[in-house]
């Protein structure tokens, strides 16, 4: 499914090169969970921007669903991202002008595997019912999130990747988003690849990485 | 203070480009106002200054025939006791090749409440009368001349032709390009010894003209200030819309800056600064930016002022006579009235920004919500006010139809401002419900879909900007057709007018004989002899009744020959053309439309003209157009008048059959009447010469209305790159969903392009209500004739074109930079949203 293989990324900074992501190697099968967890400013996100095709390495390879990543053009990356990926983000990131229903069908409807039935089922299981005319800064930021991870699945995606989904959330509220997005992912049968700083977040999945000062290490729970 | 002062201040450190944006707004604004109103300002100096000299203050005695008086006829008329003074007018060149004005007085007879008698000069009457005399001028003169202003006084600068002026002396209050002299030493200058252009007399002093001569009454002169006012207010319009647009992108660039400083003004006042406290600090940063862009505005508005004043003058010498000098003679208050205007402008623009601060919610955290429905409620505002604007509209279009034609300049203006008013507040709430009902028709379509919702959130920070550009697009397009219609209808008439290929201009005493002697050329075809007489429209007999008029008219004689007769435009007639030529060639008259649209007459009506010994009452048969006379004129049969007012001939038209030799025919005719070579002139030469003249006049309307349509482009330029950064928070999201940049990119373009569009569309029928405005109310008020109404479809496609142009060239360099940003930062403006 995904697989990152020696990859390196540096970025040029004012104060001089920061080196971010060091010799980091992960595989990461069709189905199965993984967490990766780190300090702040330890890489995590940017090795999830660089398995979403948002970045590229420096060195090494990506390969999704069998296609090295890095090698791909801009306009083949981004078909990749809205027809295998789903993504999560710690902001929401709901397009402000589209309803809530128009929201979680968008990528969906990018990618051309809109299902009206699946997004009405996904809509109820979000707990969204009769909130499907309402614009994002009508709801609340349970149900941002909620929206955002039904977005990520209404294409049904073969890996979901998130960045700190719960981290904008209080603690009663990033419970119960973590369980619905842990169920749909159960339901789905997508892979999961999630950054998190919370071992609430990570503990639930298959396996743990720690990122340490850009290298990967195995994490025990 | 100092310190909110400073902290609000420091976020144009961290958006300069705002602060530029802000500055640019009020420069431009400004440069635009304070440059139309410098030209004013001279222009009105130049007026003044004529007016206070002796062309309208003084009651004027002239040759009937046209030519000049005798010093033996002067001295004759004062042997009768009559109070009359000569005047010696002629032109000398200067070694620059500029033409002054010479004008020779003798000031012991001109009456003593003339404010040249009165002038303040430094130097002694005796010195003016007696050699070597003196040369009195403006300072603006004095650049003609090649002469510093320190070194001016005593100098006897060398005309071209050789001859030395008597010494300067400076004196402000003449008229530009003018110098006054004693008339001996005038006609030394002017080497006519016996020669005297026109007597002049205290208004009143003469009961009627002595025989041989015309009285023009001073009360009756129409002063340049008179005549010209139309065309400063044509142009104090135009700066007034390009201030206006001007303003537009002020508000745009302070409606972002307070947008964006939303959290630091919450936060200043969560730290305790009182709201009124906060209200004054705004207002004391608005004050120190718009000064910096006001004195900015008006130095470049005065730079801009000195570009067009050459063509401002030659327009207003070539429509009116009027001599404005190419000096700018700026008054204390046209710097005062500029900075009030633009820091007026400037508190207009912001006071929305200080409203919103003044009622500034600390605890106001759903702004997404609270914008969403405060922008509702101001669509819902601008239809409310649009619709009171319209009403305001259609009130002043009922009011001007209940007028006479050519009343009502002022609310011809008002009409057109409220119309553009009308549909800029429009524009907003219909491109919303355009965009609403396209949102909805997309639903299939994800990506348009997208991009017609987002463009429905992007209307409120674009919609001033798209106001603006609807204003400037229609002006242009308004502007354009009146020009170009007039320049179809003017280019016409040139043709209609001037039938005859050859005009001959020759002394008026040998018309006779030069006719004579063309009657038996076999290569002249026709003869069109004109005429030219002054007199008095005493009064006028309507169905309606009689009513007296008392004003001076111009008589204009034509020969009815076959080659003019057929070509020569009739706007209106009792019959038909064929009987108002037959009248015509009776004795009847056609009057121009000037006269027949200030007087309210009709073909049918009676006019009583009187002339020193003659009093006539004629029929008028027929109305014609006369562009570009901003005077009242009579048309008669060329025979008729020399009968009945006995007009001299001024010019002969010749028709000449196929096959002639024109260059024989104008050796023949100088050889046997000592005639300059100039004297047989081409019409294609007349015709370039009216049209060169045509086309320097509307050279300001073109410049300014092109300033205004960049000022546009460069407030919807301004919008854009004000909200590139929020633009680009709001693209990446989509390109982590899987959209390339390259398609966002177009369909950015695409978004602004198709808003444009629609502006551009709605400017069109706006245009032509414009257009229809100026010809059919302005023009008529303003001149006295109305054109008739052309649209150009290529003018049209042109505007949208435009439209589309200046947005695709506003939108493309927030798009290159969108496109050209790096992965990281894209990434980085999606971590920051």
């Amino acid at each position: 499914m995904l697989e990152l293989h020696q990859v390196h990324k540096t970025y040029a900074t004012p104060q001089g090169p920061l080196r971010v992501l060091e010799d980091a190697s992960l595989r990461l099968a069709a189905g199965e969970s993984l967490a990766l967890m780190g300090e702040s400013g330890s890489g995590k996100s940017t090795l999830l921007h660089l398995a979403a095709g948002l970045d590229l390495p420096d060195q090494g390879t990506i390969t999704l669903e069998g296609q090295n990543v890095a090698l791909l053009p801009e306009p083949a990356r981004a078909r990749l991202r809205r027809e295998q990926l789903g993504l999560v983000f710690q902001q929401f990131h709901l397009v402000p002008s589209l309803t809530v229903i128009d929201n979680l069908r968008l990528q969906a409807r990018l990618a051309k595997h809109d299902d009206a039935d699946w997004a009405g089922y996904l809509i109820e299981r979000l707990g969204l019912t009769g909130l499907e005319k309402r614009y994002p800064e009508q709801l609340s930021g349970g149900q941002q999130q909620r929206l955002a991870i039904g977005r990520a699945l209404a294409p049904r995606p073969a890996l979901l990747l998130a960045d700190e989904p719960t981290g904008n959330l209080d603690e009663t509220t990033a419970g119960e988003v973590l369980e619905l997005l842990l169920s749909l992912v159960h339901e789905t049968q997508c892979a999961l690849l999630i950054v998190t700083h919370s071992l609430q977040v990570a503990a639930p999945l298959d396996r743990c990485l720690r990122l340490r000062h850009g290298r990967l290490l195995d994490a025990a729970l | 203070m100092t310190q909110v002062l400073s902290t609000l201040l420091s976020h144009y450190q961290r958006h300069p480009g705002q602060l530029i944006m802000l500055l640019l707004g009020l420069w431009v604004a400004s440069a635009l106002w304070s440059g139309i109103q410098a030209i004013n300002a001279t222009a009105r100096d130049s007026y003044a200054r004529a007016d206070a000299l002796f062309d309208t203050q003084l009651d004027q005695l002239e040759r009937r025939d046209g030519a000049p008086l005798t010093r033996a006829e002067y001295h004759a008329l004062r042997q009768a006791g009559l109070p009359v003074s000569p005047m010696l007018e002629g032109e000398v060149f200067t070694q620059d090749g500029t033409r002054l004005t010479l004008i020779g007085i003798d000031p012991l007879t001109l009456s003593s409440d003339n404010p040249f008698a009165q002038a303040d000069t430094s130097a002694s009457l005796s010195d003016f009368l007696t050699p070597p005399w003196q040369t009195r001028l403006a300072p603006d003169a004095l650049v003609a001349l090649g002469i510093e202003r320190e070194n001016a006084s005593g100098a006897t600068p060398t005309l071209a032709d050789g001859k030395q002026l008597p010494p300067l002396i400076l004196s402000p209050a003449l008229p530009p390009d003018t110098l006054i002299m004693d008339i001996a030493a005038a006609a030394r200058l002017l080497e006519s010894s016996n020669e005297i252009t026109r007597l002049v007399a205290a208004p009143g002093a003469l009961s009627e003209a002595p025989a041989g001569l015309t009285l023009t009454r001073a009360t009756t002169l129409a002063s340049p200030g008179q005549l010209t006012e139309s065309f400063h207010l044509n142009l104090t319009a135009l700066g007034l819309l390009a201030w206006v647009v001007g303003l537009f992108i002020v508000q745009s660039a302070l409606g972002l800056a307070l947008e964006q400083r939303l959290g630091m003004l919450r936060t200043l006042r969560v730290l305790g600064v009182s709201g009124r406290r906060l209200v004054l600090a705004l207002s004391l940063e608005l004050i120190l930016l718009g000064l910096i862009g006001a004195l900015a505005g008006i130095a470049s508005g005065v730079w801009l002022a000195r570009l067009l004043l050459p063509d401002v003058a030659a327009t207003l010498g070539s429509l009116y006579g009027a001599g404005v000098g190419q000096e700018l003679n700026l008054p204390w208050h046209y710097w005062v009235g500029g900075l009030a205007v633009s820091l007026g402008g400037l508190l207009l623009a912001g006071s929305g920004v200080l409203w919103r601060a003044a009622r500034l919610n600390m605890l106001e955290l759903g702004q997404m919500q609270a914008w969403r429905s405060g922008y509702r409620r101001q669509l819902t505002l601008m239809s409310i006010s649009g619709a009171l604007a319209s009403s305001i509209a259609l009130a002043l279009y009922a009011w001007l139809r209940l007028q006479s034609p050519g009343d009502g300049l002022v609310a011809g203006f008002g009409l057109i401002a409220a119309l553009l008013l009308a549909s800029a507040l429009w524009l907003p709430p219909l491109l919303a419900l355009i965009l609403k009902g396209l949102t909805h028709l997309a639903r299939r379509r994800p990506l348009i879909h997208w991009a017609m919702a987002d463009m429905q959130l992007q209307l409120p920070k674009l919609s001033l900007a798209m106001m603006a550009l609807l204003i400037a697009l229609a002006t242009n397009l308004g502007v354009g057709s009146m020009v170009g219609g007039f320049r179809l209808t003017f280019l016409e008439w040139l043709d209609q007018r001037l039938v005859a290929p050859f005009y001959l201009n020759a002394p008026s005493e040998q018309y006779a004989d030069i006719d004579a002697w063309l009657a038996e050329r076999p290569e002249v075809a026709e003869r069109l002899l004109t005429r030219r007489s002054e007199a008095t429209l005493q009064a006028a007999s309507t169905p309606e009744g009689s009513r007296s008029i008392g004003t001076p008219i111009e008589l204009y004689g034509i020969t009815p020959g076959k080659s003019l007769t057929p070509h020569w435009p009739l706007l209106a007639t009792q019959q038909n053309r064929s009987s108002a030529w037959a009248a015509f060639s009776k004795g009847a008259i056609f009057i121009n439309e000037q006269l027949a649209t200030a007087e309210n007459l009709s073909p049918g009506d009676q006019l009583n003209l009187s002339a020193p010994g003659t009093n006539e009452t004629l029929t008028i048969a027929a109305i014609y157009p006369d562009y570009g006379n901003p005077s009242g004129q009579v048309l008669m049969a060329s025979l008729q008048l020399a009968a009945r007012f006995n007009a001299p001939p001024s010019s002969m038209g010749l028709v000449l059959s196929d096959g002639a030799d024109v260059d024989a025919l104008r050796a023949a005719l100088s050889k046997r009447f000592d005639l300059g070579s100039d004297a047989l002139r081409d019409q294609r030469e007349i015709k370039r010469i009216a049209t060169e003249i045509f086309e320097r006049t509307f050279t300001i309307t073109r410049a300014l209305n092109a300033l205004t349509l960049a000022v546009a482009a460069l407030a919807l330029l301004a919008s854009l790159l004000a909200q590139a950064r929020s633009r680009r928070q709001q693209l990446a999201p989509l390109w982590a969903l899987g959209v390339p940049r390259a398609q966002l990119a177009q369909l950015n373009l695409a978004q602004l392009g198709g808003t444009a569009l629609a502006t551009g569309l709605l400017a069109i029928p706006l245009g032509i209500a414009i257009t229809w405005g100026l010809v059919a109310i302005i023009n008529v008020a303003a001149f006295g004739w109305r054109l008739p109404l052309y649209l150009f479809p290529w003018e049209m496609a042109v505007t949208l074109a435009t439209a589309v142009g200046v947005a695709l060239l506003a939108a493309a360099l927030p798009t290159l930079r969108f496109w050209r940003a790096s992965p990281r930062a894209l990434l980085a403006e999606e971590a920051n949203q």
